[in-house]
């Protein structure tokens, strides 16, 4: 309990800030293609990656090898196979959309598309008689039409119903969200205190009515009135509003509804809640793991230094890290991450010490310094200067016993070197770099490189590092030996 | 004194010959030849394996290890007046021996030598100067193995 306690009070304002961002982004992702196939094929490949964590931590070498290969691919198929849908996601919304708000219902529900059909009719005075069943069973009362068997859309509607469609005349009967048949013929009712007015269509619905318990709205051809007949009586529906609560009221969709959007809201406060402790989880598995300690050798950058000056000898190149944090942020560090510099702003020429400060080093973040060795190194700077050097051949090898060296000369005999004036002022020769003798002809040419040490030494812009030897050999006059 | 400068000057021997030589000069800075004080005129100086009769044998830049010994003869005419000169001995840029010769008039060849040691490998040069420590000539050899 104390750990955890202080686990909390470690936390930085960066970690909270760190933690809030990565569960709103798997949030919003989460929002964004739920329901699509790419996120269901994700969530397999997730399952997988801990199935694949767990091999690992078994020891099963093959079947950690397998998955993990499988989860490696997974990434690149997901891209491939579902960029279309990816696409799809990501234009359908504006850049607000993406980062805010729920997902927009681009399909209107059945029942609007009933009620803006049923009034596109009534506009049109297009005759139209649509029953929407109840819970009584409606096949011995109607005799049975032509089925149909297609998704509910207005233009579907409004094409039956359409006068030059051959099952124009019958009742449509629709059953959740698709159209179950078409030309169904209802039973008429006998009543006799009807209006004039009520033909054939209002009778039938009116039959149907008496006999079930099914909601059928009934589109005048001559007056273009809507008339819902339910419970044996017939309603005349003259605002939209009202035929739309008929409707919900028939089908029970008010509850269904607010069911749904409670579920729909539970199911999004509990996403957020998994984005929230999923990521807090792994921030601190990764973060606050147990420690581990590891030693790095990074090299030191040396920066600012005075253009005039160059480095002549530093005492260390690198420095050793001894850095602490979690194993997993330990283990993916990259070296390139770190970094030595010192400052050579405020050094002047000749021997410099520089104290390594935890200024002076960058860590990734949640990654503690322990120690470093050494803690001071030296810098030996100098001005730079140009310098005149002849150059001479540095031989090595050995020439055949009967064979003696008789002219060497080198072209161009001296080159102009720049280097710290101290370095240069103790030079009085540049030297090649080794020319082996062993392989030497009569006479011949050969080029070779100047040995310009330390490193720091170069040859001025019109001065090569390369020099041509001239060479001849002859038989050895006599022994000496 | 260290024992490396004792052991050279030791070697150093200054026999007098007192005729030209028509042997080149072997050095690979020929434009620090051939410079004239106000008494002394260098007209030879090379690197040599031995001499014969007083004459440079087999002049060279490399050196085997194995022939133990490189010879510095340098000539001068003409010698107006007794003077000295140096040869200065550097392995890479570091002295090794500097060793004071004497020139007698007319005319005068002299000479200096040195014994290898294993640690001697690598780059060499000689310093001719003059007894104001003007350099006449810079002769480079290498000792190899």
């Amino acid at each position: 309990m104390d750990k955890f306690i202080y686990l909390i009070l470690s936390l930085r304002w960066q970690d909270i800030i760190d933690i809030s961002l990565v569960s709103y982004i798997l949030f919003r992702f989460y929002i964004l293609f739920r329901g699509t196939n790419a996120f269901r094929v994700l969530i397999g490949m997730t399952i997988l990656w801990f199935f694949q964590q767990i091999a690992v931590s078994m020891g099963l070498i093959v079947t950690s090898w397998v998955v993990q290969g499988v989860v490696t691919l997974g990434a690149f198929i997901i891209i491939v196979i579902f960029r279309n849908e990816i696409r799809t996601v990501l234009l359908a919304r504006n850049l607000k959309s993406i980062f805010w708000g729920g997902p927009s219902k681009t399909v209107s529900s059945t029942i609007e598309i009933i009620v803006q059909s049923i009034l596109d009719m009534a506009r049109r005075n297009c005759g139209a008689l649509i029953v929407l069943p109840g819970k009584e069973d409606l096949e011995e009362v109607i005799q049975k039409g032509i089925p149909w068997e297609g998704e509910i859309s207005k233009e579907m509607i409004l094409s039956i119903f359409w006068p030059d469609n051959p099952v124009h005349d019958g009742a449509t009967i629709i059953q959740g969200d698709h159209i179950a048949q078409v030309s169904a013929i209802l039973p008429l009712s006998r009543r006799d205190d009807l209006p004039s007015y009520y033909g054939t269509r209002h009778r039938a619905a009116l039959g149907l009515a008496e006999a079930t318990d099914a909601l059928i709205i009934a589109v005048s051809e001559e007056r273009g009135d809507v008339v819902a007949a339910q419970d044996s009586q017939l309603k005349v529906i003259k605002q939209k509003r009202r035929l739309g609560q008929i409707l919900q009221q028939h089908m029970g969709v008010a509850a269904k509804k607010s069911r749904e959007s409670i579920k729909e809201r539970l199911m999004v406060i509990a996403a957020a809640l998994f984005s929230i402790i999923f990521v807090t989880g792994v921030w601190f598995s990764v973060s606050k793991g147990f420690d581990t300690l590891a030693t790095l050798e990074i090299p030191v950058v040396y920066m600012n230094r005075d253009p005039a000056m160059e480095i002549i000898r530093t005492s260390d190149n690198t420095v050793s890290l001894e850095l602490e944090g979690s194993g997993a942020l330990i283990k993916s560090i990259n070296p390139d991450q770190i970094q030595v510099k010192l400052d050579l702003s405020k050094s002047k020429v000749g021997p410099n010490s520089f104290t390594i400060t935890r200024e002076s080093i960058s860590l990734p973040p949640g990654i503690i310094l322990k120690g470093l060795t050494p803690p001071v190194v030296d810098v030996d700077l100098d001005v730079l200067i140009k310098k005149e050097l002849p150059v001479q051949i540095d031989w090595v090898g050995k020439l055949p016993d009967h064979f003696v060296l008789t002219e060497a000369t080198i072209k161009p005999k001296k080159v102009e070197i720049i280097g710290g004036k101290r370095m240069l002022k103790k030079m009085s020769t540049i030297y090649t770099e080794k020319v082996p003798l062993n392989n030497l002809e009569d006479k011949g040419t050969i080029t070779a490189n100047l040995a310009l040490n330390p490193a720091s030494l170069k040859t001025a812009s019109d001065s090569n590092e390369k020099v041509t030897i001239t060479y001849a050999t002859k038989l050895r006059d006599q022994e000496t030996k | 004194m260290n024992h490396r400068m004792l052991r050279l000057l030791l070697l150093a021997v200054i026999p007098g010959f007192l005729f030209p030589f028509s042997v080149k000069s072997q050095s690979g800075d020929t434009t620090e030849s051939k410079i004239s004080t106000a008494k002394i005129v260098l007209v030879q100086a090379v690197m040599c394996e031995d001499l014969l009769e007083r004459i440079p044998q087999n002049p060279t830049t490399i050196f085997s290890i194995e022939r133990r010994k490189a010879i510095c003869f340098t000539s001068f005419d003409p010698v107006s007046e007794k003077t000295i000169i140096y040869h200065q001995w550097f392995h890479r840029d570091q002295t090794s021996a500097k060793i004071k010769l004497t020139l007698k008039s007319p005319r005068w060849s002299t000479y200096s030598s040195i014994q290898f040691r294993a640690e001697d490998i690598g780059p060499w040069r000689v310093e001719i100067s003059d007894s104001q420590g003007h350099i006449l000539d810079v002769l480079r050899f290498s000792i190899t193995e």
